[in-house]
């Protein structure tokens, strides 16, 4: 049985289509939903938590309908949003009691003590949670969320803003987690981390599925190199003549970049093909795919912020 | 629901109390109140002006600690709080509950440090059954004010808005009550105004226990008054939250 299940998922804010007919299927195993901010993540992690509800389609959780069962849905999740929302005025063992009683655990007590163990935060316990660094911030978020052994935790970008000790400590507890048979959905646009920890990842843009797949599978969508290119000044863009076998994948600021299956031979072909259209070449670089270049593909040209689209972000304040 | 309602509310009591401040500010407010208008201000409408002005601090004391009701859900709300217990299986409805009986009970701690206060400073003193109905219609009041201005917190997007309209309410309701002069003194304009002042009619209410009277009409109303916003209250939070 899947863990977590959507069919045709769909999200309007008025006119603004945030999440438009996802389809997936999340078993046991740490899946990360990747993407552009204000691609759709958010809004699929509240549809599935009960949190909001969506326009069409429908969703579960362990087997339970969010809309019809959602205390059951309920009972066998945790949420960690982005915020950071722990009472920084109460010690980590207060905070922790807090969800223990919510939750109605038997024996909160000794429940607490065992978590704040796994979380490595037992020293710790009795401070106040204002002289908690971030990392410790979230690991006791994470405790918290683990106190009614949840079946599916769902995380909100648990990296962002955590020095790179702290991540790897964040990802090291989630991958245990996972082992002990908890599935985890994690949005996130750490390329890198979600490579390295997620068993499958799921691009989504403008509200859609792009790509899904192992970060392997999906690297093999590429060819085996890619080549990257800093150009000066202005971008004339290629004609494919004599690009035999380059693709385009695209940019990312003056960056621009070609997959090929021998990148040494493409290196010179590309060279000439982008000086004889005018462009100014920088330097050259070649190296293998990673989930950043399948991103790229998939997503398009990463747009700058560039003209505040005022509606929108009120559409997406109010969604709380 | 009564476990999520007291846990909520025991992590609000625990937060209070280290805001070390907020506790200092909430017990000073109407004490001062009390000391400034009930003692310095030079009138004389009534024989003893401090009996006649301590309703109208005590029900002021309800009501702005009722007006930033909101302002705990607000941050909550704002901090990422909500979310998190919305997410759990615990009845939604017990975070309102907690948030309006926390503010109410504080309430009530308030009020026992005014009532002390008019006492020591030449207050009459009262029976125990007048000042357990005084509590009753303050309590009442206080689930009243606390549950309408949690509604305003449900629609409202960000803390200066609130903020902005607890200043708005407050005052103003203050002011064209009953609180601080009797109606035959007021203007025409000001005493038309107070007799339909939510204010006066709690204000009243606790004027009539004082002077030996069960006023159980008004105890009935601010009842329906309170019941009536509350389930407003409930289903707004329940439209807007799924």
């Amino acid at each position: 049985m899947a863990s977590i299940e959507t069919v045709g998922l769909t999200k309007n804010y008025g006119g603004l289509c945030a999440v438009d007919g996802l389809n997936i299927e999340i078993k046991d195993e740490i899946f990360g939903l990747l993407g552009p901010n204000g691609s759709g993540k958010t809004t699929t992690v509240l549809m599935l938590t009960t949190l909001i509800s969506q326009t069409r389609g429908s969703a579960s959780v362990c087997g339970y309908d969010t809309i019809k069962q959602p205390d059951k849905v309920r009972s066998c999740l945790s949420y960690v949003p982005q915020d950071m929302a722990i009472d920084t005025n109460l010690t980590g063992r207060e905070n922790m009691m807090v969800f223990a009683r919510l939750y109605g655990i038997e024996n909160p007590k000794d429940k607490v003590d065992e978590l704040l163990g796994i979380m490595e935060l037992s020293d710790r316990a009795d401070d106040l949670a204002k002289t908690y660094s971030g990392g410790m911030r979230r690991r006791l978020e994470l405790a918290e969320a683990l106190v009614h052994e949840p079946d599916v935790i769902f995380l909100d970008e648990p990296t962002l803003g955590l020095d790179v000790g702290a991540r790897k400590k964040i990802w090291r507890h989630i991958y245990s987690l996972n082992r002990k048979g908890m599935t985890i959905f994690v949005t996130t646009h750490y390329m890198d981390e979600a490579e390295q920890f997620c068993d499958r990842v799921g691009i989504i843009d403008h509200g859609k599925i792009a790509a899904l797949g192992t970060p392997s599978e999906l690297k093999s969508q590429l060819m085996s190199d890619v080549i990257t290119v800093s150009i000066d000044g202005e971008f004339f863009p290629v004609s494919p003549d004599g690009l035999n076998g380059i693709l385009y994948v695209g940019n990312s600021g003056d960056e621009y970049s070609f997959t090929a299956e021998n990148g040494r031979e493409a290196l010179p072909l590309i060279a000439d093909a982008l000086k004889s259209s005018g462009n100014r070449v920088r330097s050259m670089a070649m190296r293998e795919p990673s989930l950043d270049d399948v991103f790229l593909q998939s997503v398009g040209k990463q747009e700058e912020e560039q003209g505040f689209e005022e509606l929108k972000y009120r559409l997406m304040l109010r969604r709380r | 629901m009564m476990k999520g309602v007291l846990t909520y509310m025991h992590r609000d009591f625990i937060r209070w109390f280290r805001y070390r401040v907020g506790v200092v500010s909430v017990l000073v407010l109407p004490a001062a109140w009390l000391l400034f208008v009930g003692l310095a201000l030079p009138v004389q409408f009534t024989g003893n002006y401090l009996d006649f002005i301590t309703p109208g601090i005590l029900v002021m004391t309800i009501l702005t600690a009722g007006i930033s009701s909101g302002s705990l859900l607000m941050f909550d709300k704002l901090l990422g709080f909500l979310n998190k217990f919305l997410a759990m299986p615990v009845p939604r409805e017990s975070i309102l509950v907690s948030k309006i009986l926390f503010i109410s009970v504080r309430g009530i701690i308030q009020i026992t440090i005014i009532l002390v206060l008019a006492v020591l400073i030449g207050a009459t003193i009262l029976n125990p059954l007048q000042y357990g109905i005084i509590y009753l219609i303050l309590f009442l009041f206080g689930v009243f004010i606390a549950a309408f201005s949690t509604t305003v917190a449900i629609y409202l997007n960000d803390h200066d808005s609130f903020a902005a309209f607890s200043a708005m309410v407050t005052m103003p309701l203050f002011f064209t009550s009953s609180a601080l002069m009797p109606y035959d003194v007021m203007p025409g304009w000001l005493s038309t105004i107070a007799h339909v002042n939510p204010l006066s009619f709690a204000i009243d209410a606790i004027r009539d226990v004082a002077a030996g009277n069960l006023p159980l009409l008004p105890i009935v109303v601010i009842v329906v008054l309170s019941l009536f916003v509350f389930g407003i209250c409930r289903h707004v939070f329940r439209k807007l939250t799924v």
